[in-house]
C-alpha cells in the first residue's frame, strides 16, 4: 500500500508500545522476588487449559452464555493476529502472504475460511457484549466508559477488515479487478471468495459504490483496520484491558503450591527483619513481582465479588476495588519504586555501611500508607480467606495470600489487629487453645469414654486429631465422642495427644500472626514427630489443611485424612455398617477448608447418600462454588459488625431449600449455620449435624 | 514523673491445681503475669505515651522472671528490675513491702501503681502496705487515673457505695482494679525487639538490705496447708404436680439443706 506511511506508523505505535511495556516491566522487576520459572511442563498445561482453553469462563454454568461470548472473542482474535501479519506486510508488499497460509496450499484456504467466519462471530459477540451492557446490566460488571471503548475499537476492527476485503471482492468481482488486486486461485481449491461468505455479505452491502469510491473504500478500511489496531494495542496497558496482554504470562507464571502460593514460612530469629520491619506486606514494594502482574492482569469482571461471603453481606472488601485501588498505588509510586530498587541493589549487608544507603532509600517511600490509607483496615481483615474469589478469577489472580502477607504486616509489624483477637491469643499462648481454657481439660471429654492415649499406646496406628473446637466446645464434642463411637465400631487402632495436643495454629497464621502460629506447629510437630506418628484423622478441615499443608514447612509430614473421607472409607470396606434410615429432606454444606482448599467434595456426598433414604440434595451454591460459613481466616474470633451476617445469609439459603437436616463437616461451619438457624428461629426445624454424629446416629 | 510498677508472676488459676498432702504439686503448673499486675503495666504505659512518664518495672520473686519481664518491655516499659533472692520463696506480704519499699528508695519515684492484689495468694496488701512503710498517701481499686500537675493526679476508685473520685498528692502509691484498662498484646515486633534489652538481676545484698533487714526471718503470716477445693454437686431435679413438688422441695430445705 504505503511503505512510508507504515513504517511511520509502525515506529510511532510500537515505539510508544515498547516504551509503556518497558515502564511497566521495570516496575515489577523493582518489586520482590519470586520463583516462577520451574516446572515448565505444568506451566504450560495450566496456561493452555485455563487461559487459552478459557476453563474457567466456559467451565461454570452460572457464566456459561457471557464465558462462551468471552471465549469467542479471545479465539478470535487469536485467529486474527495472523491476519494481522498479513495486513502489516501487505503495507510492504503487494499481495504479501505468510509461508504455509499462500494460495499453493488448503491451510491457506482453511486459514482464510476461519478467520472470515471468526471475523463475523466476534462482531456478533461484540454486538451482544454493548446489549449486554447497556440493557441486561449484570450487577457484578463495572459499566465504564473504557470498556465501550474496547468494544467499539473490536468492532471497529472487524468491521474494516471485512469491508476491507469486501470492498477488494467487488472490484475483483464487479469491476475486473482494476488495480490488479492479488486473490487467491488455486485450481484445486478454487477462487478464495468461495471461502469467505461473510466477506462476501459485507460485499453486497456496499456493492453500491462506483469502481473508483470502491478503491477508497479498500484503502480507507486497510488504514483504519491498521490504525485502530496501534491504537488499541497501545490502549491496552493504560487499563484494564492489559489483561490481553498479561492474561497468558499470569496464568503460565501462577503459582504451582496448591491450593495457591503457600504462605510464606517466615524467619523471625533474625533480628535484622524485626529492625527493618520487613515481614510480612506493609509496604508497596514488599509485594512481589507476580503479584504486581496480578494487579495488571485484573480485568475488573466482578466474579471474585459476586461469590465473595464479604461482599454479598455488604462488608467493604470488594475485590476488585481492591485490585483496582493496589494497581493505581503501584502506577502512582512507580518512579519511586523504581529507583528505591536501585538503591535496594547496593546494600552490602553490613548494617554501617548500608545506613547511608537506608536512608536514601526511605525518602522513596510513598506518601499514603499502603494499609490503613490506601487500603482500610476493615478492608483487610474482612476476608474469610475462603477462596471462592480465586476459585473462579479466569486469569488466576490469587487475592488471599497477599490478605494474609498484608495481614502479617500488621499483625507483626504494627500491632494493628482487631482487637477481639487478644483473647485468642492470649489463650493460644497460655493454653494452646483460642478459647484460652485450661489446657489441662483438654481431654476431659474423654472421660469415661476409654479412648487411649498416645502416651499409653504410641503404637497407635491412627492418631485422632481431635482439634481445640472438639476438645473444649460443647456442642462440637458430640461431634467427637460420636466420630469415637464410629471408630470403636470398626475397631480402628487409634489414640489421642490428650493434654499433648495444642491448637495447629491455623487462625494465628490466617490472622498474621506468625509467631504463634510457628510457636504452636514447633511444639506440635515435636510430639507427632516424637510418637513418630504416620497417619492422622483431623475432624477440623482448618486442622487437617494446616497439619498437610502448612507443617511440612516445618519438618511435620503426615498423611492427614478427613474424617468424612474415612468414615466413607470405612462404609466402602464394609468395616462399619449404615442403615439407609435418615428421613427427610438432607442437604450439604461444603465447608472452605475441605472443598476449596482440600478438594474432597465426593467422599462427605457418598457417605450422606448412604445414609439418606431419599438421598442428598444440593444448595445452589455447592462444591466448589459453596458459600463460606463466615468464621474462616481468624473470622471466628473476631466481631461481625459490618453488614449482614454471612452466617445468616447462608442459613437463609439452606431454609429455603426446604431442608430439614444440613449436614457439615467443620466445627465452625457447625457453630454457624446452627447460630444462623437460631437466628431465623429455624433451630427446632432445620438439624444442623456433622456427619459423625449423623452416621453414628444410624450404625447398623 | 517516674513511675515504678511491680509485677507478680503467679501459677495460672484457669488450670487444674493439684494438691496433695497440703503442698500444691508442681504438675502441669504454668505460670503467668498477675492479671491485675498487667493492668498496672498497662497503666503505667499509658502515662509514658501521655505524658513522657519514665517506668520502671519490678519484679520479685525466687527463680528466673526473663519471659514475664520480657512481655512487660514489649509492652512499652522502660527500665526492669528483677530482685531475684531464693529467701524471698517463703516470704510473706510485708517483707515483700518492705523489699518494694527499697526498690523505691533506691529510686526517685512519683508514683508507684501496682495490681490490687495477685491472684495466687489474693492478699492485697503489698501495695497498701508499701505505702503505709513510705509514710505517702495510697489509693486502692483505682479504675482511673489522670494527671493534674507534676504533683496531683486525681483517681478514681471503686468503692462500696460507687466510684469515688480523688484528688492525690505524689508521691503516692496507687493499686489498680482490672476496670481501669484492657491490658495490649504487644505487637510482636516489641516482642523481638524487647529480647535486646537488659533486665536489671539482683539480690537482697544486692539491694542493700538482707532477709532479716526486710522482716523476712520473723514473718507476720504463715502458709500451714493447702486444701482442693471441693467439686459443685450436681444439683437435684423435682417432677411432678406443682403442689406436691412445693411441698417436698420446702422439706427438704427445712429438713435436709436446714437453710429455712
Amino acid at each position: 500500500m504505503s511503505p512510508l506511511f507504515m513504517t511511520l506508523l509502525l515506529v510511532v505505535g510500537l515505539g510508544i508500545f515498547a516504551r509503556t511495556m518497558y515502564q511497566r516491566i521495570l516496575l515489577l522487576m523493582a518489586l520482590e522476588p519470586t520463583d516462577r520459572f520451574n516446572r515448565i511442563k505444568d506451566r504450560l498445561k495450566n496456561m493452555v487449559i485455563i487461559a487459552l482453553g478459557q476453563k474457567r469462563l466456559v467451565g461454570r454454568k452460572k457464566e456459561r452464555a457471557s464465558g462462551i461470548m468471552h471465549a469467542l472473542i479471545f479465539w478470535g482474535f487469536c485467529v486474527l493476529i495472523i491476519r494481522s501479519i498479513t495486513l502489516y506486510g501487505e503495507g510492504y508488499v503487494h499481495g504479501f502472504q505468510l509461508p504455509l497460509l499462500g494460495e499453493s496450499s488448503v491451510l491457506g484456504y482453511l486459514y482464510i475460511a476461519l478467520k472470515d467466519i471468526m471475523e463475523g462471530v466476534v462482531l456478533i459477540m461484540v454486538i451482544w457484549a454493548f446489549y449486554r451492557r447497556l440493557v441486561v446490566k449484570p450487577p457484578r460488571l463495572h459499566n465504564t466508559w473504557e470498556a465501550y471503548l474496547v468494544l467499539g475499537m473490536i468492532g471497529v476492527l472487524m468491521i474494516s477488515d471485512l469491508l476491507y476485503d469486501g470492498a477488494r471482492f467487488n472490484l475483483i468481482a464487479s469491476y475486473g479487478n482494476p488495480g490488479d488486486l492479488h486473490y487467491f486461485n488455486n485450481p484445486t481449491f478454487g477462487q478464495e471468495f468461495l471461502w469467505t461468505p461473510v466477506t462476501v455479505l459485507a460485499g453486497n452491502v456496499i456493492s453500491g459504490f462506483s469502481a473508483t469510491g470502491m478503491e477508497r473504500v479498500m484503502g480507507l478500511m486497510f488504514w483504519i483496520h491498521i490504525i485502530t489496531q496501534l491504537a488499541f494495542l497501545n490502549f491496552l496497558p493504560l487499563g484494564k484491558h492489559f489483561h490481553v496482554i498479561t492474561s497468558l504470562p499470569n496464568v503460565f507464571l501462577k503459582s504451582l503450591d496448591y491450593p495457591h502460593d503457600k504462605i510464606k514460612l517466615l524467619d523471625l530469629e533474625d533480628e535484622s527483619v524485626w529492625e527493618d520491619e520487613t515481614l510480612g506486606v506493609n509496604h508497596l514494594h514488599q509485594l512481589n513481582w507476580k503479584q504486581g502482574l496480578d494487579l495488571y492482569t485484573c480485568t475488573e469482571c466482578g466474579r471474585c465479588k459476586e461469590v465473595c461471603p464479604t461482599y454479598v453481606t455488604d462488608k467493604p472488601l470488594n475485590l476488585h476495588d481492591f485490585n483496582d485501588t493496589l494497581k493505581a498505588e503501584l502506577y502512582a509510586n512507580a518512579d519511586n519504586l523504581i529507583l528505591r530498587a536501585k538503591l535496594a541493589k547496593i546494600l552490602t549487608g553490613d548494617a554501617e555501611k548500608d545506613a547511608k544507603t537506608k536512608e536514601k532509600m526511605a525518602v522513596f517511600k510513598p506518601e499514603k500508607a499502603l494499609v490503613g490509607e490506601v487500603i482500610a483496615l476493615d478492608t483487610l481483615w474482612a476476608c474469610t480467606t475462603c477462596r471462592a474469589c480465586e476459585q473462579v478469577c479466569p486469569v488466576t489472580i490469587e487475592h488471599v495470600p497477599r490478605i494474609i502477607a498484608m495481614r502479617q504486616g500488621q499483625t507483626l509489624m504494627q500491632g494493628e489487629y482487631p482487637q477481639e483477637l487478644n483473647t485468642a491469643f492470649k489463650g493460644l499462648e497460655r493454653n494452646g487453645n483460642p478459647w484460652g481454657i485450661g489446657y489441662d481439660k483438654r481431654a476431659d471429654w474423654a472421660e469415661g469414654l476409654d479412648v487411649k492415649l498416645m502416651a499409653d499406646h504410641p503404637d497407635a496406628e491412627y492418631l485422632l486429631w481431635v482439634g481445640c473446637a472438639g476438645s473444649f466446645d460443647d456442642r462440637t464434642q458430640k461431634v467427637t465422642k460420636a466420630l469415637v463411637k464410629i471408630l470403636k465400631a470398626a475397631k480402628v487402632d487409634f489414640a489421642i495427644l490428650g493434654t499433648e495436643e495444642k491448637c495447629t495454629g491455623d487462625f494465628a497464621r490466617r490472622t498474621g500472626n506468625e509467631m504463634m502460629y510457628q510457636m504452636m506447629a514447633t511444639e506440635n510437630i515435636e510430639v507427632l514427630n516424637g510418637y513418630n506418628v504416620k497417619k492422622i484423622i483431623a475432624a477440623c478441615p482448618h486442622c487437617l489443611n494446616t497439619l498437610k499443608h502448612d507443617y511440612p514447612q516445618m519438618g511435620g509430614h503426615y498423611e492427614v485424612v478427613h474424617h468424612s473421607a474415612f468414615i466413607n472409607q470405612l462404609i466402602a470396606d464394609g468395616k462399619i455398617r449404615v442403615k439407609k434410615s435418615l428421613a427427610g429432606m438432607l442437604t450439604y454444606h461444603d465447608p472452605c477448608y475441605l472443598g476449596r482448599y482440600n478438594e474432597i467434595y465426593d467422599a462427605p456426598r457418598n457417605v450422606l447418600n448412604t445414609l439418606s433414604s431419599q438421598g442428598l440434595n444440593e444448595l445452589p451454591r455447592h462444591g466448589t462454588e459453596s458459600f463460606c460459613c463466615g468464621a474462616g481466616g481468624g473470622r471466628m474470633w473476631m466481631e461481625e459488625t459490618i453488614g449482614s451476617r454471612i452466617n445468616v445469609e447462608r442459613s437463609k439459603e439452606i431454609v429455603a431449600e426446604n431442608a430439614e437436616t444440613v449436614a457439615v463437616g467443620c466445627p465452625f461451619c457447625l457453630t454457624m449455620i446452627e447460630d444462623g438457624m437460631k437466628e431465623l428461629n429455624k433451630d427446632e426445624d432445620i438439624k444442623t449435624r456433622d456427619i459423625a454424629e449423623l452416621v453414628a446416629e444410624h450404625l447398623a | 514523673m517516674k513511675i515504678l510498677t511491680t509485677v507478680k508472676k503467679v501459677v495460672d488459676v484457669e488450670l487444674n491445681i493439684h494438691v496433695e498432702n497440703g503442698a500444691i504439686l508442681d504438675k502441669g503448673l504454668q505460670y503467668v503475669i498477675n492479671a491485675w499486675d498487667e493492668n498496672a503495666v498497662e497503666a503505667a504505659v499509658q502515662l509514658k505515651e501521655s505524658h513522657k512518664a519514665d517506668t520502671t518495672l519490678v519484679s520479685l520473686g525466687s527463680g528466673d522472671n526473663t519471659d514475664i519481664i520480657r512481655k512487660c518491655y514489649a509492652m512499652g516499659i522502660d527500665n526492669a528490675i528483677h530482685i531475684d533472692d531464693p529467701a524471698l520463696a517463703k516470704a510473706d506480704s510485708p517483707t515483700f513491702a518492705r523489699v518494694l519499699q527499697k526498690v523505691y528508695e533506691a529510686g526517685d519515684y512519683d508514683l508507684v501503681i501496682t495490681g490490687k492484689q495477685a491472684q495466687d495468694t489474693d492478699a492485697g496488701q503489698a501495695g497498701i502496705m508499701l505505702a503505709q512503710f513510705l509514710n505517702i498517701p495510697c489509693v486502692s481499686n483505682v479504675i482511673k487515673i489522670e494527671v493534674t500537675d507534676d504533683s496531683h493526679i486525681q483517681v478514681s476508685r471503686l468503692g462500696d457505695a460507687g466510684t469515688e473520685i480523688l484528688d492525690v498528692t505524689l508521691p503516692a502509691v496507687i493499686t489498680v482494679s482490672d476496670g481501669i484498662n484492657e491490658p495490649r498484646l504487644p505487637a510482636m515486633r516489641g516482642i523481638m525487639m524487647a529480647k535486646k534489652k537488659k533486665i536489671n538481676v539482683m539480690d537482697l545484698a544486692g539491694l542493700g538490705t538482707s532477709f532479716e533487714d526486710v522482716g523476712g526471718t520473723a514473718p507476720t503470716s504463715e502458709i500451714v496447708e493447702f486444701m482442693p477445693t471441693e467439686k459443685r454437686k450436681g444439683g437435684q431435679k423435682f417432677e411432678g404436680e406443682p403442689a406436691e413438688v412445693t411441698a417436698k422441695v420446702v422439706d427438704l430445705l427445712v429438713n435436709e439443706a436446714k437453710v429455712l
